[in-house]
C-alpha cells in the first residue's frame, strides 16, 4: 500500500492516512480481506510516529472500513460498512455543506454541482 | 516508578552572568518522541549536557528515567544513548575500534544492530575517526548510541552533515527499531520538518526557559492562525493568545485554543475576519520566538498586544 503524507500541509497526518486508505477503498485499489501493513511497518515506511498510524487505524476500524484480528493483523472489512443509512448521511453532511457553500460562492448552478459529483462517482469505476 | 523519562524542576545553569538555562521545567513522557526546539543559543545543548552530567546544574533538580542527575549518574548513562552536538569521539580510533571500546560498558549492547546499521548507513568502519567527513562522524555517533540497548535516546542536532537519503533512513530506523519498541527519543533540533514527522511531543525553549510544551496533536487540532483586518485594530487580550503580528491594517493572531471564540470577540470589536487557518509547527515556533514579537517567557498567553 503506497501512502504519502505531507507534514507541512496543516492537515493532521492521521487524517491524511485515513483519507488515503478510504480513497484506495473507494477506487477499488484495496478490496475486502486485503491485508494492511502493521502499524509499525507503516510508521517506518512513512517515517511518522507509530501513535499517529495507530490513531488512523482506530478511526478506520470504528467506521467499519477495516478490522483488526487480535495478534493477526489488519484487514479491509466487509465492503459495505454496516452502518444505518441515516448514519452514513450524517457523516457525509459536512462535506456536502462545504460543497454547497463553495459552489454558491463560485455561482455554479445546482445542476452543474450534481453533474460534478456524478462525474466523480463515475471516475471511481465499478465499485458502486 | 515515574512515567516521565525526563523531568526537570527549575533547572538552571549559569556561566558567569550568562543564564544559559534559567529555571527550566521539562516533562518528557516515557515512550514519547519529544522534539526539543529552540533557536541557536536558546539553551538546548546546555540542557542536554546538564542532564547527562557533563555540566553541573547551578540550581534546580532533574530526574532522568527516574534517577537523580546529581546522585545516580552511572545508572542514567548506562540506560541513555547520546549523540552529542559536536560529534566528537576518539580521533585515532576507527569506528570498528570505537564499537569494541563502547560495547564493554553496556550490558544490552546489540552486535546484530551494529552490523546491520554499519551496512545500511554505509559507514567506513576501518578509517580513523579524525579522517571521516562530518556526515560519517555523525553516523558513527548514531551507531554507538542506537546499538547500546538504551531506554532513552538523547539526540542533539542528529542530522548535522547528513544527506537527505541518510536522514530519511535514520528516521526509519528510529521509528522501526526504537520508537516502536517503546523507547523514548529526545530530539534537540531546529529541523522542524523532521520533528513534525516523528515527534508526538514538542517543547520550545527560549532564553533558557520553556515557552511551550504540548502534544503535537494539540497544535494541529487547536492552534489556529486568525487573519483579520480593521482600520484601527482594537486592544485585545486573552489567555489563549500566543502571538500577534501586524502590518498596516492587518493583524495575524496565533491562538492556542478556542479560535472561533477568539474570532467572535474580534468581530464584536469591529474587525473583519479574513480567514482562520490551521498552523504548522514552524509557524508556532516562529510566532513564539520571532524577534519582532515580544513575548514573555514561560507565559505565552500574556503577550502585550502591540499598539
Amino acid at each position: 500500500m503506497l501512502l504519502h503524507v505531507n507534514t507541512s500541509s496543516g492537515v493532521p497526518v492521521y487524517l491524511q492516512i485515513e483519507g488515503q486508505v478510504k480513497q484506495a477503498l473507494a477506487a477499488g485499489a484495496l478490496r475486502q480481506d486485503d491485508a494492511l501493513p502493521s502499524v509499525r511497518r507503516l510508521a517506518a515506511q512513512l517515517r511518522v510516529n507509530p501513535n499517529t498510524v495507530a490513531k488512523a487505524y482506530q478511526n478506520l476500524e470504528r467506521e467499519g472500513a477495516i478490522r483488526t484480528v487480535p495478534g493477526g493483523g489488519t484487514y479491509v472489512a466487509d465492503s459495505s460498512p454496516g452502518l444505518l443509512k441515516s448514519e452514513k448521511v450524517r457523516r457525509l453532511r459536512p462535506v456536502a455543506r462545504q460543497l454547497a457553500v463553495e459552489s454558491t460562492q463560485l455561482r455554479l448552478a445546482p445542476g452543474d454541482v450534481v453533474k460534478l459529483v456524478e462525474d466523480e462517482l463515475d471516475g471511481l469505476g465499478g465499485k458502486r | 516508578m515515574n512515567d516521565l523519562a525526563i523531568h526537570t524542576q527549575g533547572l538552571a545553569k549559569f556561566f558567569g552572568k550568562t543564564r544559559a538555562v534559567d529555571g527550566l521545567d521539562l516533562n518528557v513522557p516515557r515512550g514519547s518522541v519529544y522534539g526539543f526546539l529552540g533557536r541557536n543559543g536558546a539553551g538546548k545543548t546546555t540542557t542536554v549536557k546538564t542532564l547527562l552530567g557533563l555540566l553541573r546544574p547551578t540550581a534546580g533538580s532533574a530526574q532522568v528515567l527516574g534517577y537523580d542527575i546529581r546522585r545516580d549518574l552511572v545508572a542514567i548513562l548506562e540506560r541513555t544513548g547520546f549523540v552529542p552536538e559536536n560529534k566528537t569521539l576518539f580521533d585515532s580510533l576507527t569506528p570498528a575500534q570505537l564499537v569494541r571500546f563502547n560495547q564493554g560498558y553496556f550490558p544490552k549492547w546489540s552486535s546484530e544492530l551494529v552490523e546491520r546499521y554499519a551496512d545500511l548507513l554505509e559507514i567506513p568502519m576501518q578509517v580513523p575517526f579524525a579522517k571521516l567527513s562530518l556526515g560519517n562522524k555523525t553516523k558513527v555517533c548514531h551507531l554507538l548510541a542506537l546499538c547500546q540497548g538504551a531506554e532513552l535516546l538523547i539526540l542533539d542536532e542528529p542530522s548535522v552533515g547528513l544527506d537527505p537519503v541518510i536522514t530519511d533512513l535514520l528516521l526509519r530506523l528510529l521509528v522501526e527499531d526504537h520508537v516502536s519498541e517503546g523507547k523514548t527519543v529526545f530530539l534537540s533540533s531546529h529541523q522542524l520538518t523532521e520533528v513534525e514527522r516523528i515527534a508526538d511531543w514538542v517543547g520550545i525553549i527560549e532564553k533558557g526557559k520553556i515557552l511551550l510544551e504540548t502534544r503535537l496533536e494539540d497544535i494541529r487540532q487547536n492552534y489556529r492562525l486568525i487573519r483579520a483586518a480593521a482600520e484601527t485594530a482594537p486592544a485585545v487580550s486573552s489567555p489563549d493568545l500566543v502571538a500577534v503580528q501586524s502590518s498596516d491594517n492587518f493583524r495575524t493572531y496565533l491562538v492556542a485554543r478556542a479560535a472561533e471564540d477568539f474570532a467572535a470577540m474580534l468581530r464584536a470589536k469591529g474587525m473583519t475576519i479574513l480567514e482562520i487557518l490551521p498552523v504548522s509547527l514552524e509557524e508556532v515556533f516562529l510566532g513564539l520566538t520571532r524577534k519582532e514579537v515580544p513575548c514573555i517567557p514561560g507565559k505565552p498567553g500574556t503577550i502585550p498586544v502591540p499598539a
